[in-house]
């Protein structure tokens, strides 16, 4: 499956460096460029200085909900409202982190464009990042 | 043998007719006194216990209704006769209507006495008989009255809630444990109660007054009464038989489980921190091995080695938690009995020195070992105390700078040895420091992020220090260094 050409530069966000390098190389031979930034603080740093197309976030960082809480600063800024953000985690709900984008209260707080478990399955990605642009 | 002969008191002022009568009686083997007026008679009376009194109505100190009036009201259990020569109507109704049994004119014959003393003696013997009656009722009803109040206060001292419904569906006893347990303000005695209890409970309690079956299980279910694990109840609901058998009701026990559910969502949290714990490195592996399989992707040589020198780091990461979790439950389960022996602490940093050898030599670390010679040795769990010493030691090697160095000294401090190990690291910073006694911690900064930890070690190392009653603290300043000082008590 083929990335869609507007997506040039990619963030991806994880404290795994090893998860971090996995996905920046399957996500190259897609043909994008890719930033990393290793923690929640990072990520907001790099994303204002690399202007990136998308960005993929995971959840479980510095702290439990470093995620979350990048996704909603990016969301609240001016230029991460029009590209899509997406967690990439695995803390599911079938492991005991209980959590769920269901509730309007939830909606309201969890400010992503799709959450997609670990690990990466690059189809899914692409089809959900493709779908934004579309 | 003793025996009482039924005693008769009689009073008459003619002299001859209270001989003669004594004498008639006396032969009858009754036990008589008389007395010739009215004052010696109402004094004889209340001084003795009489079963039969016999009471003239006529004498000149005193009437004879006036005697039996006092007498009366002081012996109310005798049985009263009143005799007189001039019998009236109204005076026979008046002494009735005093208390007195019978009334009969004089002169009388022997047969006549004795037959008015028979009647007299069988109703001296129905009134005794009544008053032990009495007597032996108003014990019962004490004794029941101490019974009940003995089970109130045992039920008021439970600490289970206990409450009573009948099967017309009312409340019809609870103690105050209820309260508290369905956080309730009040419980009102023959209210409706079964659609004001949580609807679980409710729900079981009209199951079972449906079947109105008096046997039958027991049914038993979970309520959270406030949430977040502040209050939850397990409640029990039994059929409750009459003594004959058929159905009464239900009693309904409520016990607090809150403890038991905060241990259980504990235990929960703990087994989702291992699960996740122990499939990033796994998803880690899992990762490059994908990438190294795919013939699409193109690895240039060098990554491809790295890749694999990733995979086996973090598959021995995923080694060592397995390891520490082995430790945790071995804690955990032998926290009771400990093997002690005396140690001598020198010896054993000795040999968790020995076994990181390789790792010092690799990065270069210069280890100063202070040993004392007269340092005591202390009594402890040799297993423990060498696990404490080779966690601290390593982490001490691992988050070291290649050419740093490692300084262990011994102190004593009153009936303390007081051991520090000290290196030339990372070090902490001040709210690393705060949480790094917890399980699953782990300082993520640029130096730490290539060195591969469980977040258990220091945990580990705190558990066991406390276990063998020492005590652990940490100094540290970031990028300098961290100070671990241990302080054993022995004797």
């Amino acid at each position: 499956m083929e990335l869609t050409s507007k997506i040039k530069k990619i963030l991806l966000v994880d404290d795994d460096i090893d998860l971090l390098e996995q996905n920046k190389l399957i996500l190259e031979s897609k043909g994008v460029e890719v930033v990393t930034a290793e923690t929640g603080k990072e990520g907001l740093q790099k994303y204002l200085s690399e202007k990136p197309d998308a960005v993929i976030v995971d959840l479980i960082m510095e702290e439990h909900d470093s995620g979350f809480v990048l996704c909603y600063k990016l969301k609240k800024n001016d230029i991460g409202k029009n590209i899509p953000v997406i967690i990439l985690t695995s803390a599911t709900y079938d492991t005991g982190f209980k959590f769920s984008t269901a509730t309007p209260e939830e909606k309201k707080w969890i400010k992503c464009d799709a959450i997609l478990n670990k690990p990466i399955v690059i189809d899914e990605l692409i089809t959900q990042l493709n779908k934004y642009y579309e | 043998m003793d025996i009482t002969y039924p005693k008769i008191l009689f009073i008459d002022d003619e002299k001859g007719l209270r001989l003669g009568t004594e004498k008639l009686l006396k032969k009858k083997r009754f036990d008589v006194i008389c007395a010739e007026n009215g004052e010696q008679g109402i004094k004889l009376g209340i001084q003795f216990d009489f079963d039969v009194v016999l009471i003239d109505l006529n004498m000149p100190d005193k009437n004879g209704l006036a005697v039996l009036k006092e007498l009366i009201s002081k012996k109310p259990n005798t049985v009263y006769f009143i005799v007189t020569a001039y019998g009236s109507y109204e005076s026979a109704i008046e002494a009735t209507r005093l208390g007195a049994y019978n009334y009969f004119l004089k002169p009388f014959t022997p047969q006549e006495l004795f037959h008015q003393i028979e009647k007299g003696l069988k109703q001296r013997k129905l009134l005794l008989e009544s008053i032990e009656l009495k007597k032996e009722r108003e014990l019962n009803l004490t004794t029941i009255a101490h019974e009940k109040s003995r089970l109130n206060t045992i039920i008021e001292a439970i600490s289970s809630g206990v409450m009573l419904i009948n099967k017309e569906r009312k409340l019809v006893y609870y103690n105050k444990a209820c309260l508290q347990k369905l956080n309730f303000d009040e419980l009102i005695i023959e209210d409706e109660i079964i659609e004001k209890l949580p609807k679980n409970i409710a729900q079981i309690v009209n199951d079972i007054l449906a079947s109105e079956n008096p046997r039958g299980k027991s049914y038993t279910t979970e309520v959270e009464i406030l949430p977040n694990n502040e209050l939850t109840i397990e409640a029990t609901c039994s059929r409750v038989p009459h003594p004959d058998g058929t159905f009464a009701g239900v009693v309904v026990v409520l016990k607090n489980i809150t403890g038991l559910k905060q241990l259980e969502a504990l235990k929960s949290q703990f087994v989702s921190m291992v699960a996740h714990e122990l499939k990033t490195p796994l998803a880690a592996v899992l990762g490059y091995l994908d990438i190294l399989t795919n013939d699409t992707l193109v690895v240039p040589e060098e990554k491809q080695k790295q890749y694999l020198q990733r995979s086996h780091l973090r598959l021995r990461g995923s080694l060592d938690l397995v390891n520490d979790l082995l430790d945790i439950s071995r804690i955990e389960t032998n926290h009771i009995i400990k093997e002690t022996e005396y140690v001598a602490i020198p010896e054993i940093v000795k040999s968790c020195i020995e076994i990181l050898e390789l790792e010092i030599k690799k990065k270069n670390i210069n280890i100063i070992h202070n040993i004392q010679e007269d340092l005591p040795k202390i009594k402890i769990d040799k297993n423990d105390i060498t696990k404490i010493f080779s966690n601290l030691l390593s982490n001490a090697v691992k988050y070291n700078f290649e050419n740093g160095s490692i300084n262990i000294n011994y102190n004593l401090n009153k009936n303390f040895i007081v051991v520090s190990i000290s290196d030339t690291g990372i070090g902490l910073k001040e709210e690393e420091k705060q949480h790094l006694f917890q399980q699953f911690y782990r300082a993520k900064n640029k130096h730490t992020k290539l060195v591969s930890g469980t977040g258990l070690g220091l945990s580990i190392v705190k558990r066991l220090v406390d276990a063998n009653q020492g005590k652990i603290n940490v100094e540290s300043v970031y990028c300098e260094g961290s100070t671990f000082t241990m302080h054993f008590p022995f004797k």
